[in-house]
């Protein structure tokens, strides 16, 4: 292969895979992100299958590396979901929290797949962390008020000092839900930036920072889907209030 | 249909949804659901079921624990109590032991006390015996001994001379009599 072979092929490369560029269609007028759906739909059949599967064959004997994996992760969410509320955690948000980080990483994983040209992370579409973001925040606003009341629910952003309301309304309504959506968003969607960018070395050397590359992203795959989990488990904590508190009050 | 186009050109700008986020919220909630009515409930059925059975082990092996340690206090006291019911038995025995020899003892020495009573008795019956046969024997012998050495017959007194004598030795204590 010549050096102008080479370089076609990394510049090639480059633009194949061409991060905020989507398969699109339309549908009653609207425009569709295709690849954006299809692969959220790969990953949620993919997460359903496995989920499916593995409860149907579900033992409390010795489990199957499936199970064991499932039941580490429901472990985990369970018992942040307890120390952070105890007996007052809203029904639904541990499964809220397992759909959540199992949904996300095999959706991240999907990154470190060489089909990124084809079919991008659906998290690198702000199309998938907007709806996901958003369920959370309602969700958690509507468990907050069940658990203590609109009044208190709200009041409590005058709390410690009413001036200060603003600021907390700030954070409540539009840092957190903004951060927990676009920190998700930016790290895959950075990740896909980086891929472009080292498709555009020469290809006899482009595999190595390649392969390094997608090994990262996994882990950034990891760590983005436990941090969504996390800050849900919080985000509710903090608004329904731990055992301690209500017993206090 | 399909068509292949710039984010930037449909949204002028990526950060901002369009119609897709509705799709992406079904296939969310949808996903949402099987795992909540499907996939969650079994497991933590299972998870709860092998935590009591965890807890029943555990559970299972302190009773166990307690129990070989009631077994264990219970051998050391049953031994301790046998030890001390040996003891007892063996120093029973000894008393025992003891009262035996001592009645033993006490019935040989009264079986020797008969025996030398019964030997004294047998001794002065021999002693008065032999007295008798003596006065018998040695009055004739010294009386016909005096005739021959004086060459005339005894009289009256001498025989008695030899009878008193002969009382005399009878009224002596056997020991005396005896040397």
């Amino acid at each position: 292969m010549t050096n102008d072979a080479v370089q076609k092929a990394g510049v090639l490369a480059a633009e194949e895979i061409t991060p905020g560029e989507h398969w699109t269609g339309e549908f009653l007028g609207f425009t569709l992100n295709l690849d954006t759906i299809i692969a959220t739909a790969i990953a949620g059949a993919i997460l359903c299958a496995l989920g499916i599967y593995m409860a149907r064959g579900v033992t409390r004997g010795r489990p199957t590396k499936l199970q064991v994996v499932f039941e580490a992760l429901t472990a985990w969410v369970q018992g942040q979901v307890r120390d952070g509320m105890g007996l007052r955690a809203p029904s639904g948000v541990v499964s809220l929290a397992i759909t959540l980080f199992a949904f996300i990483l095999i959706c991240n994983l999907l990154a470190a797949l060489p089909s990124e040209h084809v079919l991008p992370p659906p998290t690198a579409d702000v199309n998938l962390a907007y709806p996901m973001m958003l369920l959370v925040i309602v969700w958690v606003q509507v468990a907050g008020i069940r658990a203590r009341g609109a009044k208190k629910h709200f009041g409590h952003l005058t709390e410690p000092y009413a001036f200060l309301a603003p600021s907390e309304i700030i954070t409540q309504y539009f840092a957190r839900p903004v951060s927990l959506s676009l920190r998700l968003w930016g790290n895959i969607f950075a990740g896909g930036i980086m891929v472009s960018i080292i498709g555009l070395l020469p290809a006899y050397i482009l595999w190595a920072p390649n392969a390094a590359w997608k090994l990262f992203d996994i882990f950034i795959g990891v760590i983005q889907a436990l941090i969504f989990t996390l800050l849900t488990v919080i985000y509710f904590s903090e608004a329904v209030g731990s055992d301690e508190e209500a017993a206090a009050h | 249909m399909t068509t292949r186009v710039l984010a930037a050109e449909e949204t002028t700008n990526f950060l901002l949804p369009n119609a897709t986020i509705f799709v992406e919220f079904v296939l969310f909630l949808i996903v949402l659901f099987v795992l909540y009515r499907y996939v969650v409930p079994p497991l933590s059925r299972a998870l709860d079921e092998r935590q009591a059975m965890v807890r029943k082990q555990v559970q299972d092996k302190e009773l166990a624990t307690r129990t070989l340690q009631q077994a264990r206090e219970r051998y050391e006291a049953e031994l301790a109590e046998a030890r001390a019911e040996a003891a007892s038995i063996r120093d029973a025995a000894r008393a025992d032991a003891a009262r035996v020899r001592a009645e033993l003892r006490e019935q040989a020495d009264r079986e020797v006390e008969r025996i030398q009573s019964e030997g004294g008795k047998q001794l002065a019956d021999a002693h008065t015996e032999t007295t008798r046969r003596l006065r018998e024997d040695v009055g004739g012998l010294s009386t016909r001994l005096a005739e021959r050495i004086i060459g005339e017959p005894v009289t009256e007194d001498g025989r008695s001379t030899v009878d008193r004598f002969l009382a005399e030795v009878e009224q002596a204590p056997a020991g005396g009599g005896g040397s």
